[in-house]
């Protein structure tokens, strides 16, 4: 594995060297977590890194009830953050789950959404809260869901010359992240499950992680959870829906089976943990 | 604990096999089989010999030019007809960089004629191989005893409990691949090394090369973990045929990946018990095992009889058949991993002697406590047991089992598993001690593993034996040229033979001196005004009085050698194939504590007790990181450690994600526990520790999750998906 390394300090000087493909396949840098493993696995060709290291994305900032988190704060940095935590729980959850704590040191928001991994722990609390994803390219900024970002299975709508800037939650929300792994701590989660609820219409968002191709709602789940607190009969309803309309398979981590039982039962516990406050779970 | 590596490792001045260097070294890759099995057709390496850099690239058909006596016929360097795992080296490249080397490699087309490959052994045998087991098709060895009237056992009991057990391949991880360098210069073999068999890894790399053993030296280096990974000879070979080839010094360094495809370890196994019971008591039992080896060659299998003791063991069995088959399969050769195959065989048969307790209603400790071997009983195989520390490791484990009921809160599966093991004393070696004023001076031929067997455990025997503090000894290591033999860091046998013989060589050491004193009675060693003396009762007398002007420049040299020797089993027991003695009886008795998620299936430990018998504990350190260090690797075999293979014999999760050792948040507070005072093969009773600690770590832990739920996984490791299915079962 061989690339060169550039370390541009302006986004026009980043969006210009991705732009610019004749030292072979260019790709941007985050925390480098997936990249470099990809690089090495020859998932990726790419020939020239470009850092997004001393871009001015490293924030977090309250805008009235949005937050706004900078594509490359360290996921260490946001894990620990306490008001985020009070108000957006399932997101500081979805944060402990990513491998370690040594990890998220490094690994960031911009690299788990630009990857889009089928196990990703951070898209389906994304999902859940109804977060954005702002992008900024060569033709300019825009802004789209999360759920129309995520194009496939490793594949999103990002344009060559294009950044992910930051990813925009609207409100705070009870919320919560809960998964299943063969081992605790540093794998790959073979469930995730992301629920939350807005304050302002009590209804509820459900969204998997270990599914094919990305992360995903699964509005047959959502339609029985319509109260403040559920009633079980319909939390049983939706994690029935959930288990059935996931598009599960069997692979080397889980068994199509295995998984839509724990889907059932993570989609119980999460209805159930979402409604206990933050300091108390 | 005064480990002498320690300050030299932290500041990374130890070098590894992966650190090798020399002036001129070239790089060398290996070139894979691109299938499991098939008849290799044609290795075409001319475009990799015109790629840029590359100074030697050798297949099947350069062997005879390069060796002058052909080969091991049996194991050729590389395969010239048949195919037997996917990514077996088939040749190889060396060039001026590693970049350089990949990419000629890639140009190296292996054409083979596909076949289907045998991946798994149930795939070949659903049942058991029949007729003539040695005969059936893929078996390379059967194995074959019986004792006593099992027909009768059987008839009269009260009911035969039957069940099949299932175990994984696991994998060493190592932190450190293998890597070695290699250079050959007039008829002069030589290889550096991270091995823990120096000699073993010349005996065996000359043979496959078929050259004298002398014409070769192995020399080691720090080795980075080894679990028996770093035994034979694995990489040397192709390093030295292209050392040969190019007239270059050549470096061969594994990646992890390779570590994963070309890992020598445990393969899976099936494991059929039938016990009968009567009164409570244990009157027969019949044993079927059917052993993965994978592309193992016949003859070559030391593992079916081996294990087979295990699934007899550490119980009085009035009555036994046992049969054991090892099937070829297209993988790579099987090879010894920490105590092969014993934690496999004691997870089988402890929660099976577990089941049969409940079963019957009885605590399953008293069960065992009925059973269990105590010195002056039998083996299965008719070998006296000697001293053995189960009874009282088994008194402790049912104090720990009452004291954690009563303060772990409901819902807590407690479950105990007894393993047993043997040091490998068998397996001699011997010492070379030089005494100069200034230190006494240890040569020997192994290098330090990372368990502190050569590093502290010498010291330590050679401390108590001499009485001479850790700063006047020193072990010294250099290589096969020099040092005296030794059969290699393996078997827990290390400190225990390579002790016995530096007691050997310091007793003729002393008599030598009380000797040349002309003392009547014994000499010991002091220090007397900053220099070693010799003791003779109160008297103290400087070496330079007893020792000549050249052995005060060089040292008074004296050896000694140790080559154990076990009891002997009983030969009319023994109907075909080989089984082993043992040299002393070493328990590990353990003690797991777990919770079990109903719904998910996971568990999760939360105590754990090992009760060790050591004989004699050398070293309170390194006693609590056998013990530790072993229970967190078997943590990892019980719980989620497995190789997965696809139907066409490609390795499914070959890296650390997928192939999950434990994480420290998975480790729980252990407690290490010594037994003393049943005495074993090494010097002052003391017993080998390296293997004990990791072998009734998965039965402890599936006895604790059937204590807790009711259900029995029959199949290893208990991952969070087989617990939920045994749960969904019961
Ligand atoms: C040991 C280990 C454990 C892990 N455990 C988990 C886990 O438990 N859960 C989990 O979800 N993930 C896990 N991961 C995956 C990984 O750490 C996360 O996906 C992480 O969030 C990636 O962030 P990064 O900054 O390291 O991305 P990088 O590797 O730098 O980038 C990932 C991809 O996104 C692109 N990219 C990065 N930033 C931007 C941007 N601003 N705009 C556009 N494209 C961008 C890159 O070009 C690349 O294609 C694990 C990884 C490892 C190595």
């Amino acid at each position: 594995m061989t690339f060169s390394l550039a370390r541009p300090s302006t986004i026009v000087e980043a969006l210009r060297l991705l732009a610019d493909d004749t030292e072979g396949p260019t790709a941007p840098l985050a925390g480098g977590t997936d990249l470099l493993l990809d690089l090495d696995d020859g998932r990726s060709t790419a020939r020239r890194l470009v850092s997004l290291d001393k871009l001015p994305w490293k924030t977090l900032a309250w805008d009235g009830p949005r937050l706004n988190v900078g594509a490359t704060l360290p996921l260490a940095r946001l894990g620990s953050d306490a008001t985020v935590r009070a108000r957006l729980p399932g997101l500081s959850e979805g944060v402990d789950a990513v491998g370690s704590l040594a990890l998220r040191h490094r690994a960031t928001l911009g690299g788990n959404l630009g990857r889009a991994a089928p196990a990703s722990d951070l898209l389906p609390i994304l999902l859940a809260v109804d977060a954005t994803v702002r992008l900024v390219g060569t033709a300019g900024r825009r802004e789209l869901p999360v759920a129309r970002f995520l194009r496939g299975s490793r594949q999103v709508d990002l344009a060559k010359d294009e950044l992910i800037e930051s990813v925009s939650i609207p409100e705070a929300r009870l919320s919560t992240y809960v998964w299943q792994r063969v081992r605790p701590a540093n794998d790959v989660s073979q469930v995730g499950v992301a629920v939350a609820r807005s304050g302002s219409s009590a209804s509820w968002r459900l969204a998997l992680g270990g599914v094919l191709p990305v992360p995903t709602r699964i509005p047959e789940a959502e339609v029985h959870l319509t109260e403040e607190r559920p009633r079980p009969e319909d939390v049983e309803l939706a994690a029935n829906a959930a288990a059935t309309h996931a598009r599960f398979v069997t692979d080397k981590r889980a068994s199509e089976a295995y998984r839509r039982r724990l889907v059932a039962t993570l989609v119980r516990r999460a209805v159930a943990r979402a409604q206990i406050p933050p300091g108390e779970r | 604990m005064t480990r002498s590596d320690a300050a030299l490792k932290l500041r990374g001045g130890a070098e590894y096999g992966i650190d090798l260097e020399a002036p001129g070294m070239v790089h060398a890759v290996l070139v894979p089989a691109p299938v499991a099995a098939g008849a290799l057709r044609s290795v075409d390496l001319a475009a990799a010999r015109r790629a840029p850099g590359v100074v030697a690239a050798i297949g099947p058909a350069d062997l005879a030019a390069l060796l002058p006596h052909g080969g091991d016929p049996d194991r050729p360097v590389f395969p010239s007809t048949r195919i037997l795992y996917r990514n077996q080296p088939v040749a190889a490249v060396a060039a001026e960089t590693l970049a350089e080397a990949r990419a000629a490699a890639r140009l190296v087309r292996v054409d083979v004629e596909a076949t289907p490959p045998l991946v798994d052994i149930e795939d070949r045998y659903p049942d058991w191989p029949t007729g003539l087991a040695s005969d059936a098709p893929g078996v390379v060895a059967h194995v074959h005893a019986r004792h006593g009237n099992l027909d009768a056992a059987f008839a009269s009991a009260e009911f035969v409990h039957r069940e099949v057990y299932r175990t994984s391949g696991i994998e060493h991880v190592a932190l450190e691949p293998h890597a070695c360098l290699a250079e050959v210069r007039d008829g002069h073999w030589r290889v550096r090394t991270t091995t823990q068999t120096p000699f073993g890894a010349r005996e065996d790399a000359a043979e496959i090369l078929g050259i004298p053993a002398e014409s070769l030296e192995v020399e080691g280096t720090w080795v980075g973990g080894g679990f028996g990974s770093k035994g034979a000879a694995f990489l040397e070979p192709y390093a030295l045929v292209l050392a040969a080839a190019s007239g270059r010094p050549v470096r061969l360094a594994f990646g992890y990946r390779d570590e994963f495809f070309q890992g020598r370890s445990t393969l899976p196994a099936v494991i059929r018990l039938e016990t009968s019971v009567r009164d409570g008591t244990i009157t027969g039992r019949r044993v079927r095992l059917l052993l993965d080896t994978g592309s193992s060659l016949p003859g070559r299998d030391f593992a079916t009889g081996y294990a087979i003791g295990f699934l007899l063991g550490p119980y009085r069995i009035p009555a036994f058949e046992v049969e054991g088959y090892a099937i070829q399969t297209n993988k790579p050769p099987f090879g010894p991993h920490r105590a092969p195959f014993a934690p496999q065989c004691v997870f089988a048969i402890d929660s099976h002697t577990d089941g049969l307790a409940r079963r019957l209603g009885v605590d399953p400790v008293e069960f065992r406590l009925r059973h269990v071997w105590q010195a002056g009983d039998r083996t299965a195989f008719g070998q006296e047991v000697g001293p053995f520390g189960a009874i009282a490791g088994l008194e402790r484990a049912r104090t720990t089992v009452a004291e954690w009921r009563r303060t772990l809160p409901p819902g807590t599966g407690i479950g105990v598993g007894v393993g047993f093991w043997s040091t490998s004393t068998g397996a001699g070696g011997e010492v070379r001690l030089r005494l100069t004023p200034a230190e006494l001076v240890i040569e020997q031929a192994e290098h330090e593993i990372g368990s502190g067997s050569i590093v502290r455990g010498l010291v330590a025997v050679a401390e108590r034996l001499f009485g001479l503090p850790t700063e006047r000894l020193r072990v010294v290591t250099t290589s096969t040229a020099r040092d005296p033999y030794d059969s290699g860091v393996f078997g827990s046998r290390t400190v225990a033979a390579l002790g016995r013989a530096i007691e050997a060589a310091g007793t003729a050491m002393l008599a030598r001196l009380a000797e040349r004193a002309k003392a009547k009675g014994t000499a010991t060693l002091t220090v007397q005004d900053g220099k070693l003396a010799v003791g003779i009762g109160a008297r103290s007398i400087p070496l330079s009085e007893l020792l000549s002007a050249e052995e005060l420049r060089d040292g008074l040299v004296v050896e000694g050698r140790h080559y154990g020797r076990s009891g002997a089993i009983d030969p009319s027991r023994v109907v075909e194939g080989s089984f082993y003695a043992y040299t002393d009886f070493t328990a590990a008795v353990h003690v797991a504590a777990v919770t079990v998620d109903r719904e998910t299936g996971s568990v999760k430990v939360l105590r754990y007790a090992a009760f060790q018998d050591v004989g004699t504990t050398i070293d309170a350190g390194m006693f609590r990181g056998q013990v530790e260090g072993g229970v967190v690797m078997g943590l990892g075999s019980a719980l989620t450690e497995e190789t997965l293979w696809d139907p066409d014999g490609r390795m499914r999760n070959p890296g650390l994600l997928d192939y999950r050792i434990p994480t420290i948040a998975e480790v729980p507070e252990i407690e290490a526990v010594a037994i003393e005072g049943f005495p074993g093969a090494g010097p002052f009773g003391m017993k080998g520790l390296g293997e004990p600690p990791i072998i009734p770590v998965p039965a402890a832990v599936a006895n604790a999750v059937a204590d807790a739920t009711g259900a029995r996984v029959l199949e290893l490791p208990l991952t969070p998906e087989r617990v939920a299915r045994a749960l969904m079962v019961d």
